[in-house]
C-alpha cells in the first residue's frame, strides 16, 4: 500500500469506509450526554406502576391522525427505566430493529441503526425536530439527555414520505417531559457508580398564567472513564493470555436542559415554547490498539422553537418556527493520533452547523371516515469549519398524507416533495391497517421510498486524507414490510417481517495516491424480521422480549456483490423481566447480539455479546427510592465494539430518586 | 566479515554462549538530525519499508510531521542504515543538494551491494520530490538519481540487471529506468509509453502498490479498495506475461522458498499463494484473526513467511509447511500505537520491525508455538 494510504489508515481507525468519515467527523460532530443518563421518575410511588407496552403510534386525537404511521413501530416509555441508569442508547436497544454503536464507554459516541440501515440514514426528532451532527450527518446518541425524555417512539422502514427526506432505515421520535396535571410537580434524582460516575437531575412542571403550562428541566452527568478492560496482544496464537489495561483519556462530563411552556393564547389556540440546550467535553480515548490520551471534544448546542396550534373550523393548524445551532470544538486531535493540544502543530479544530426551519401544518377531516393532512415547510442549513468551509443550502418540503377508514381497514397514503440544496425528490408511501376481527388482531403493511441527500461532511469535508465530493447524487432506498399484532390489555405480541432494497449508497473509495473519497457506487438489499413480546403479569410483574433478524447483502456488482454487510448483527435479543411494587421493584434483564461480520469479505467478525444487567430498589421513606443496578453482571471485560473500542465490565450504580 | 558481526561473534567466542540478541528498541532519529525544512516544526522519522545489506536494515524515513489532520513533508527523506545489534544508526540523506530531491521516500531494494528507493515527492505527480535513487550504502551518499515523468508517482520498485522497474500508485502502470544510463526507458516518451498493468474489474481508481523480480520475472500488483491482480512481466521488455486474481487492496508480496509467492491483501485480511507456472495460479493460504487488521507487509525466508499487521500492531511468523497448510505459528505485539510497517528477518525466529506511529524500531522474538 502506498505510505500515504498507510498513514491514513494510522490516523483513522479500522472501520468501512462509510463509518470511518463518521468516526472521524464524530470527533468533530455532535455533543454527547453521559450513559449516567437520568430518567423520569416512577409516577405516585403508592400506585402498583404497570410497565410500558407497546403502542400503536398512530396518536388517534379527537381531530385524526397526527401523522400517517409507519407499519411498524414501537414506544418505549422512559419511566419504565426509573431506578436504573439508562442512556437513551439503551432505552432504544430494548425495541426490535434497532442497534446501537457505541464507540467505547460511558459518555463516547453512541449511533443508532434502523434496520441495518447506517446512522446517516435514519433521523432523530426531539419533538418533531430533527437534529443531526454538525456536518448534517448522524446523531450521536449520547449528547441526548434521557432524563428530559418522557417517551422514544421508534418507527422503521423508509418513511420520507411521513417524515422526510433521509428517513431510510426509520425514524426515532424523542418525546421530551411535559406537564402532568395542574398542580406543582417536581422529579430529583442522583446517581453514583462505578468509575467515577455520578449523575443528577432534576425537573419541575407547574401551571402558570391562567391555563398555561410549564416544566423545566435540567441533568448534569460526569464520568470518569478509567475502566479496567482486558485484550489480547497476540490474537493469533491459540490460548494467548489476555492482559488488563485501564481506559485512559475516557472522562467525559455534560449538562443539558430543557425548558417547554405551553399557553392558550384564545379559545381554540395554543402557543407553546422549546428551548433545549446542552455542553459538553469528554476525552477522546481512540481504539485498544492505538491510544489517543491527548485527544478531547468540547461540544454545544442549542435548540429553541417556536409553536402555535389551533384550529379554524373543522380543521386544526399550526405554525413552527424552530432553529438549532450545534459547536464542536477537536483539541489534540491530528494525523498521527493525537497531540498536545496548544502546541505549534496541533491546532485547534473547530465545526459547526446549524439550521433554521418554519413549517405549517393542516388536517381536515373530510367526512366522518377521512383525515387529510397537509404540511409545507423551507429553511437552511449551514455549516462551517476548519475542515469543510463555509456552506449553507436551502431547504424546502410539502407533503400531504390520508387516514382513510373503511370499517376494519385503515390506510394512510402519503407523498412528500422534498427539496434539499440541489437535490430534489418525491417519496411516496402508503401504509394500512386492518383489523377483521376489530381486537385484538391487527394486520398491518406498509410501503414507502424516499431518499437522503448527502451531508455537509460527505460533500466538503477535507481532513487528512479524507477527500471531499461534492459531486455526490443522493441515496434512494425502498421498502416493503408487514406484521401482524395481537393486543390485549395484559399481552402484546407482534411478528413484522420486512425488505429494504437501497441504491446509490455513498462508500468511501481509495482514491489515489493518497486519499479516500466518498462516491455513489454501493447498493444493498436488506432483509429482516422483527419479534416482540410485552406480557403485564400477576403480582406486579412484566416481561418483555425483543428479537431482530436481520440478513444485510451488500448487492454492488463486483467482488463484494453476495457478501453481508459489516457491522450488521444477524440476530439481536432483548428479553427482560421486571417487578413493581409500592414499596420494591427489581428487574433482570439479557442483551445478547450475534457475531457479525467487520468487513466487506467476512473474513473477520466481531464476536458475539451477551450482556446481564439487573438491579432492586425499594422505596424507603415518603416517595424517596434507593435503587442498586448492576450491569454486566457476567464482568465480561473482553467486550468491544465495532471499532475495536473497548467496553466496560461489571459496573454498579445506586440511585436516589424521588417524585413530588 | 562485516564488522557490525564482529561484535556477536566475539562474545559467541568469549562469552562460551550464543549470538547477543538484538536490540530489543532502538529510537530512530529526530529533530535537527532530519534538517527540517523549517527548523522551528522539525519531523519524525516515520519509517516505512525495509531491506536488508551487509548485515544492516535499511529503512527509508518519510520524514513527516502533523499539521492537525494533515500530514506534512517536514525535510528531505533519508535512508536509516540501522544496525539491529549495537543500535547504530546511519542516515543517509536522499535531499540531494537542495534537500527537496527526495521526499516521501518508500520501498527501498537491494541488488549488487546498492541501494534503490522510490520517492513518491508530495503524491502529486508534479512537483519535485519524486523519482528513483541510487544509493551507495559504503559511501552513504546517492550515487545517482532520476525524476520521474510528470503525473507518475512512484509506488514501487524492482531491479534486474539492466532494467530499474516503477510503480505508478496514481494509475495502472508502469515505467522503466535503464539501469546503465539512468534514463527514462518505457515511459520516457510517447513512443516508449508506460506500460499498463492488468488491474481488477471491479472496485474505482486501481493502482499499483508494489513491484518486485521473483525468479528472474517481474510483478506488479494493481489494487482497488475491492480487489487485486498480480501480473507477470518480462523483466526486459516489459510485456505481459499473464495474471491472476488475488485477495482485496493487495499491498505486498514476498517470494516464498519453495518458489511461490506470498501476497497479503490488507482489505481482505488474508493472505494469498501465487503459483508461477505457465500461468499463474492462486489459492487463498490464510484468512487472519478478526482482531488482526490492516496487513502491510510480508517477507519470506524458506518455508516461513513474516507478515506485518499495522492496525493490530502485530507481526507474525506463518509455517507454510504446517500440518493442515499455512498456519501462524507465532506472533509478536510492537506495542500499543506503534504501527509497524516492515519487517526484516534476522533468523527464523528473530524480527527487527520499524514502527511508524512510534518512530522506533524494535526486534521481536517468533519462536514457533510447539
Amino acid at each position: 500500500m502506498p505510505r500515504a494510504f498507510a498513514a491514513l489508515r494510522r490516523s483513522i481507525p479500522l472501520a468501512p469506509p462509510a463509518a470511518q468519515k463518521k468516526i472521524i467527523f464524530f470527533s468533530a460532530a455532535a455533543a454527547t450526554a453521559l450513559a449516567v443518563a437520568a430518567v423520569p421518575l416512577l409516577a405516585h410511588a403508592e400506585e402498583a406502576r404497570p410497565q410500558a407496552e407497546p403502542q400503536d403510534i398512530v396518536v388517534i386525537g379527537p381531530t385524526g391522525s397526527t401523522r400517517a404511521p409507519a407499519a411498524q413501530s414501537t414506544v418505549v416509555e422512559a419511566d419504565k427505566f426509573a431506578g436504573e441508569v439508562r442512556s437513551v442508547a439503551e432505552m432504544l436497544s430494548t425495541s426490535p430493529g434497532v442497534s446501537v454503536h457505541a464507540l467505547g464507554g460511558p459518555g463516547q459516541a453512541t449511533t443508532l441503526s434502523l434496520r441495518g440501515a447506517s446512522a446517516d440514514q435514519s433521523l432523530v426528532l426531539l419533538d418533531g425536530i430533527p437534529l443531526h451532527g454538525p456536518g448534517g450527518g448522524a446523531v450521536d446518541l449520547a449528547t441526548l439527555p434521557a432524563s428530559l425524555l418522557d417517551r422514544l417512539v421508534i418507527s422503521r422502514g423508509v418513511l420520507g414520505a411521513q417524515f422526510g427526506a433521509g428517513a431510510l432505515g426509520g425514524v426515532v421520535e424523542l418525546v421530551p417531559v411535559h406537564p402532568r396535571g395542574d398542580r406543582l410537580q417536581g422529579e430529583a434524582r442522583l446517581a453514583a457508580g462505578s468509575f467515577g460516575t455520578f449523575g443528577a437531575s432534576g425537573s419541575v412542571a407547574a401551571p402558570w398564567a391562567s391555563e398555561g403550562k410549564g416544566v423545566f428541566a435540567v441533568q448534569v452527568d460526569r464520568t470518569g472513564g478509567a475502566f479496567p478492560y482486558d485484550q489480547q496482544l497476540t490474537p493469533e496464537v491459540a490460548g494467548s493470555p489476555y492482559y488488563e489495561f485501564t481506559r485512559e483519556n475516557a472522562d467525559a462530563w455534560r449538562a443539558s436542559t430543557l425548558l417547554r411552556a405551553a399557553t392558550p393564547i384564545a379559545s381554540s389556540t395554543e402557543v407553546d415554547l422549546l428551548f433545549q440546550g446542552s455542553l459538553g467535553d469528554r476525552g477522546l480515548p481512540g481504539s485498544a490498539t492505538a491510544p489517543t490520551p491527548r485527544s478531547r471534544e468540547l461540544d454545544r448546542s442549542a435548540m429553541l422553537g417556536a409553536r402555535v396550534r389551533g384550529t379554524a373550523g373543522p380543521a386544526d393548524v399550526s405554525a413552527r418556527l424552530w432553529g438549532d445551532l450545534d459547536l464542536i470544538e477537536l483539541r489534540g486531535v491530528s494525523a498521527f493520533g493525537d497531540c498536545a493540544d496548544g502546541a505549534p502543530d496541533c491546532p485547534r479544530s473547530h465545526q459547526s452547523a446549524s439550521a433554521l426551519r418554519g413549517e405549517v401544518e393542516a388536517g381536515v377531516p373530510l367526512g366522518e371516515t377521512q383525515w387529510l393532512r397537509g404540511t409545507v415547510a423551507g429553511g437552511m442549513d449551514r455549516a462551517t469549519g476548519d475542515a469543510t468551509g463555509f456552506h449553507r443550502r436551502g431547504v424546502f418540503s410539502a407533503s400531504v398524507s390520508d387516514d382513510v377508514r373503511l370499517g376494519a381497514l385503515s390506510v394512510f397514503p402519503a407523498a412528500r416533495l422534498d427539496v434539499v440544496g440541489q437535490d430534489v425528490g418525491v417519496s411516496p408511501a402508503v401504509a394500512a391497517t386492518l383489523r377483521p376481527w376489530e381486537e385484538p388482531i391487527e394486520l398491518r403493511a406498509g410501503a414507502g421510498i424516499s431518499f437522503r441527500a448527502p451531508s455537509f461532511s460527505e460533500l466538503y469535508l477535507q481532513q487528512g486524507g479524507l477527500s471531499p465530493n461534492p459531486d455526490l447524487a443522493p441515496e434512494r432506498a425502498r421498502s416493503i414490510d408487514a406484521g401482524i399484532a395481537w393486543r390485549t390489555r395484559k399481552l402484546t405480541l407482534s411478528a413484522g417481517a420486512f425488505a429494504s432494497w437501497y441504491r446509490d449508497l455513498i462508500v468511501y473509495e481509495l482514491f489515489p495516491p493518497a486519499a479516500v473519497k466518498p462516491f455513489n457506487v454501493g447498493a444493498a438489499r436488506i432483509l429482516g424480521l422483527e419479534l416482540q413480546a410485552v406480557a403485564a403479569l400477576p403480582l406486579g410483574f412484566a416481561a418483555e422480549l425483543a428479537y431482530t433478524a436481520l440478513q444485510a447483502t451488500n448487492t454492488r456488482p463486483g467482488t463484494l456483490e453476495g457478501h453481508s454487510l459489516p457491522y450488521r448483527p444477524p440476530h439481536r435479543l432483548f428479553v427482560r423481566l421486571a417487578h413493581h411494587a409500592e414499596r420494591f421493584e427489581s428487574f433482570a434483564e439479557a442483551n445478547w447480539t450475534a457475531s457479525m461480520p467487520r468487513n466487506s469479505f467476512d473474513t473477520a467478525f466481531l464476536p458475539a455479546q451477551l450482556l446481564l444487567n439487573a438491579g432492586v430498589g425499594a422505596r424507603v421513606a415518603g416517595p424517596l427510592w434507593i435503587d442498586l443496578e448492576a450491569k454486566n453482571l457476567l464482568n465480561d471485560r473482553t467486550l468491544q465494539d465495532l471499532f475495536q473500542y473497548p467496553l466496560p465490565g461489571f459496573t454498579l450504580a445506586v440511585i436516589a430518586r424521588a417524585r413530588l | 566479515m562485516n564488522r557490525t558481526r564482529i561484535l556477536p561473534l566475539l562474545c559467541l567466542l568469549a562469552c562460551g554462549g550464543g549470538v547477543a540478541p538484538p536490540q530489543q528498541h532502538i529510537p530512530l532519529p529526530s529533530g535537527a538530525q532530519l534538517k527540517p525544512y523549517d527548523p522551528a516544526n522539525p519531523g519524525e522519522a516515520r519509517p516505512l519499508y525495509t531491506a536488508q545489506l551487509g548485515g544492516r536494515v535499511y529503512a527509508t524515513l518519510s520524514n513527516a510531521r502533523a499539521q492537525g489532520n494533515f500530514v506534512v513533508t517536514a525535510g528531505p527523506g533519508f535512508l536509516a542504515g540501522i544496525d539491529p545489534f549495537s543500535g547504530n544508526v546511519d542516515l543517509i540523506d536522499l535531499g540531494g543538494s537542495d534537500e527537496h530531491q527526495c521526499t516521501n521516500p518508500g520501498v527501498v531494494r537491494v541488488d549488487s551491494g546498492k541501494l534503490y528507493v522510490a520517492c513518491s515527492g508530495d503524491f502529486s505527480g508534479s512537483t519535485p520530490g519524486r523519482g528513483v535513487f541510487e544509493v551507495d550504502p559504503n559511501g552513504k551518499t546517492v550515487s545517482r538519481g532520476l525524476v520521474t515523468p510528470e503525473g507518475f508517482v512512484p509506488s514501487g520498485v524492482a531491479v534486474t540487471a539492466t532494467r530499474v522497474w516503477l510503480g505508478d500508485s496514481a494509475t495502472p502502470h508502469l515505467i522503466s529506468v535503464d539501469r546503465a544510463t539512468f534514463a527514462m526507458a518505457d515511459g520516457s516518451d510517447p513512443a516508449h509509453p508506460p506500460i499498463p498493468v492488468t488491474c481488477p474489474t471491479t472496485g474505482q481508481f486501481p493502482f499499483v502498490p508494489y513491484v518486485g523480480i521473483v525468479a528472474g520475472d517481474l510483478y506488479a500488483l494493481c489494487a482497488t479498495t475491492e480487489a487485486g491482480v498480480l501480473g507477470r512481466f518480462d523483466a526486459q521488455t516489459g510485456a505481459a506475461k499473464g495474471s491472476v486474481a488475488v485477495g482485496a487492496q493487495p499491498t505486498e508480496f514476498a517470494a516464498t522458498g519453495d518458489g511461490r509467492i506470498a501476497v497479503v491483501n490488507s482489505n481482505e485480511n488474508t493472505l494469498t499463494l501465487v503459483t508461477p507456472g505457465a500461468t499463474l495460479t492462486a489459492q487463498l493460504a490464510l484468512t487472519f484473526s478478526s482482531s488482526t487488521s490492516t496487513l502491510q507487509d510480508v517477507k519470506a525466508r524458506g518455508q516461513l513467511v513474516y507478515t506485518v499487521a499495522s492496525g493490530s500492531n502485530t507481526v507474525q511468523k506463518i509455517d507454510l509447511a504446517a500440518a493442515g497448510g499455512p498456519k501462524v505459528v507465532a506472533e509478536a505485539n510492537t506495542g500499543l500505537g506503534s504501527n509497524p510497517f516492515n519487517l526484516e528477518a534476522l533468523d527464523d525466529d528473530t524480527v527487527v520491525v520499524v514502527n511508524y506511529a512510534t518512530s522506533d524500531v524494535v526486534s521481536r522474538t517468533l519462536t514457533t508455538a510447539q
